[in-house]
């Protein structure tokens, strides 16, 4: 059953329509990822989803109910949670507290916002060390995330890091329906339980992705048309 | 009791000894408006260039309630809080709407329109005289027209103010500010109403101006024109960096480095600001934190040497 789906979504900035009539449904519970190449609308497609931009036209349900136009703060409480492209952090925080701040975030109360001190939220403390753990940062939680996140953000993972992260997203397949972009093609091939293709704003193939590997059409995209 | 708050004390204790007491009440009223400012500036990151739209409404409505309808002294400083935080309300609603630079313009540009409504309008405000005459009412038998009263009232709602803003800036609130200043787009991905959270923090900066504003007219009798300016506005941005944005204690520190040298350094030298001058460019190039990160790291040195 597909837990987020668009229907004919788009999106025009002035008059390049980045995401042309998008209809998509994603499975709950699988890893669907989205490819296609440099400027295919990829990134707008995530931006519509999460709130982030309004669509043109068209309609996005998540879990039953019309989201389209939700801004991405409400977006957020609904359960449909967004990471970013590049490393994205709150700089001058802790770890835990780059943490504790989406935790509290999706609390059942915000009873004390403006009068209770931070740490005397055991629960939400608790919540953040368990999804430190899950990632295997518990133990730096106290750490400022500048000395973690070393390197260019934008540089990627090295091969060891990728493996890491490969099997880390594994781990969270089933317990969440993911919906991934990544650049890497043997990472999407492996962790992937359905793909979709994307190309100049277009859906142009869905499948496994076994399937996706044959397709003429997604050869045709990522080579320019000149492949057999 | 923490070091901070025994040096705190202390600071209370002393200054009506070394310095004029109207000029001691006026360190810790001008604190007071930094706090506000603080909020927006150091923990929010957004820098308000109109604080003293606040501060000035605060002081021109209260004093006029003062001076004509003879108000008592807490109904007058409730109406301060009040009117600062309705104005910031106001104005913070058509700021948050913008960012960067279109946001300091507009808190300017907001500015400037209540500095010209309050030249204008001289049957209220007095224009360009300023609105004299406002009574410091006594209350229960207390005359604060004694200049050492007004003191120990305007430095008891001071460190009341600094302990309230402790409270906020350590609480949730405080935290998904500092959010906001570190990085606004996450912010709203995990699930925070980025704007809705800018104007609070905008209210309740007003808040603190606002109390600030009503204390300074009782303080002088008047409000000058100059309460509701942008120089006023300009010169609590000033003293709140050099003591240090994004400490609570910051614009303490730069409130009274301000109002000192602006008080005791203008009788010797009237060419005074030029050592603010000088200040603030050391402070931007060297020490982002002001005098409290100067303060930090001359401590961190010394223990090394130990």
């Amino acid at each position: 059953m597909a837990i987020l789906e668009t229907k004919t979504l788009s999106k025009a900035f002035g008059a390049l329509t980045a995401v042309d009539e998008v209809s998509l449904g994603i499975d709950a519970g699988t890893l669907h990822s989205i490819i296609g190449p440099n400027g295919a609308g990829k990134t707008t497609l995530f931006n519509l989803l999460t709130g982030t931009y309004r669509p043109s036209s068209g309609r996005i349900v998540f879990d039953g109910r019309d989201i389209t136009g939700t801004p991405a703060h409400r977006v957020a409480h609904l359960g449909l949670a967004r990471s970013f492209q590049r490393t994205n952090v709150f700089p001058a925080f802790s770890l835990l507290d780059n943490v504790w701040v989406a935790a509290f975030a999706c609390g059942t109360s915000w009873k004390g916002l403006a009068w209770r001190r931070t740490d005397r939220y055991p629960e939400v403390r608790a919540r953040a060390l368990a999804a430190l753990a899950d990632v295997g940062l518990a133990e730096k939680a106290g750490e400022a995330v500048r000395e973690i996140s070393h390197g260019e953000p934008a540089a990627g993972l090295s091969p060891e890091e990728t493996k890491k992260l490969v099997a880390l997203v594994r781990a969270l397949k089933g317990r969440y329906t993911i919906v991934l972009i990544e650049h890497k093609m043997d990472i999407i091939m492996s962790v992937s339980d359905r793909i979709s293709v994307m190309h100049f704003g277009r859906l142009i193939a869905q499948g496994t992705p076994a399937e996706i590997q044959r397709d003429p059409e997604v050869r045709r995209a990522y080579l320019g048309g000149v492949a057999a | 009791m923490k070091k901070q708050t025994v040096l705190l004390l202390a600071a209370v204790v002393v200054l009506p000894l070394v310095l004029r007491p109207a000029i001691a009440s006026e360190i810790w009223i001008f604190a007071i408006l930094g706090l506000g400012l603080n909020l927006l500036l150091g923990y929010t990151g957004l820098l308000s260039f109109g604080q003293a739209t606040f501060f000035g409404s605060a002081a021109y409505v209260a004093g006029w309630l003062l001076k004509h309808y003879g108000i008592n002294v807490f109904l007058a400083l409730g109406t301060g809080v009040f009117v600062g935080a309705a104005s910031a309300a106001a104005v913070g609603y058509l700021c948050v709407q913008r960012s960067g630079l279109y946001f300091i313009m507009l808190t300017f540009a907001l500015n400037q329109l209540f500095y010209f409504v309050a030249y204008q309008w001289t049957s209220v405000t007095g224009g360009e005289d300023g609105m004299p005459g406002i009574p410091r009412p006594a209350f229960l038998g207390i005359d604060f027209g004694d200049p050492l009263a007004y003191y120990v009232f305007v430095s008891a709602l001071f460190l009341v103010s600094l302990w309230i803003m402790k409270r906020i800036v350590e609480s949730p609130l405080g935290r998904i500010l500092q959010a906001i200043r570190e990085n606004e787009v996450r912010a709203e991905a995990v699930g925070y109403n980025v704007a809705r959270f800018k104007l609070a923090a905008f209210v309740i900066g007003g808040a603190f101006s606002g109390l600030a504003g009503v204390l300074y007219a009782m303080l002088f009798g008047i409000v000058p024109l100059e309460a509701i300016g942008f120089v006023t506005s300009g010169n609590v941005v000033f003293a709140t960096l050099i003591g240090g944005s994004g400490s609570l204690y910051g614009p303490v520190i730069g409130s009274f480095v301000f109002i000192w040298l602006s008080e005791s350094v203008s009788t010797l030298w009237a060419r005074w600001p030029l050592l603010l001058g000088v200040a603030f460019v050391i402070v931007v190039l060297f020490l982002r934190g002001g005098v409290v990160e100067a303060w930090s790291r001359l401590w961190q040195s010394s223990k090394q040497k130990l």
